[in-house]
């Protein structure tokens, strides 16, 4: 599937694994991916991502992803249904911290022996972008996979990463109203 | 931020959407909570073997999903 990733998606993919290898984490994550995207510009995605004023409220967005991962990457929709069993994600969170430190729910290592120094692999959830984004191009009948159709499958997907697309009014319908499927001239 | 809402109002209910949302979050948070103690057991020179006893699984599951390569 990836030969048929543009130069823009690619670069996504290589921005997460050096997010995740930077943070120490065993695995590439969805947010990895997001933060990538972020960095992108001149490209589709990144295009869309300005025409719905996210441009300059990026370091929101990053922060909004490092406190979402400090919480074991528990979403807001999943931290009220924890709470319906009585379960506090935020005071375990607090608690782990207070004795491991902070961040220690995050997954994040930071020292990389810890891991064997290997590079991470991507993770169940990052697969996931990846391939709904090959599914969402099909169906738009675009005959590429850019880092546009990465960011549609983040707003199609549970997680943390949708969620706080979701926040800022990035879903799947303001994306493809601003950045349309490519029709190709048929014959 | 609706859909959190939502949720919150319901998880009393007997949706099975919120219950089984529950669980799967449930079961990243503990993953993360044992990397923690298998981390800081490891640290403190715990061998795989204590650390397998305590979790009550065998030596080889967990070394095979912290040990190093």
């Amino acid at each position: 599937m990836f030969e048929r990733f543009t130069k823009d998606a690619r670069a996504v993919v290589e921005g997460a694994w050096g997010y995740a290898e930077q943070g120490g984490a065993g695995t590439v994550d969805a947010e990895h991916l997001l933060l990538a995207l972020l960095d992108r510009e001149g490209s589709r995605g990144s295009f869309a991502l300005a025409v719905l004023g996210l441009a300059e409220r990026r370091e929101v967005v990053r922060d909004a992803l490092r406190e979402a991962r400090r919480r074991a990457g528990i979403t807001r929709a999943e931290a009220d249904a924890l709470a319906g069993l009585g379960i506090d994600v935020a005071q375990i969170v607090a608690r782990v911290e207070e004795v491991h430190g902070v961040g220690a729910m995050s997954g994040d290592r930071g020292d990389r022996r810890w891991w064997g120094g290997r590079r991470p692999n991507f993770g169940r959830a990052a697969k996931d972008v990846l391939e709904r984004a090959l599914r969402v191009a099909l169906a738009r009948r675009d005959r590429h996979i850019g880092d546009e159709h990465l960011l549609l499958a983040f707003t199609v997907l549970p997680g943390v990463a949708g969620e706080v697309l979701a926040d800022h009014g990035v879903t799947f319908e303001a994306v493809t109203r601003v950045c349309p499927p490519v029709r190709p001239a048929r014959g | 931020m609706s859909e959190a809402t939502d949720l919150a109002e319901r998880a009393g209910d007997r949706d099975p959407r919120i219950g089984l949302r529950a669980v799967a979050a449930l079961r990243r948070l503990l993953e993360q909570l044992e990397a923690v103690q298998v981390r800081s057991a490891r640290n403190q020179g715990w061998s795989w073997q204590e650390i397998a006893a305590e979790l009550g699984v065998s030596r080889q599951a967990v070394h095979k999903k912290y040990g190093r390569h």
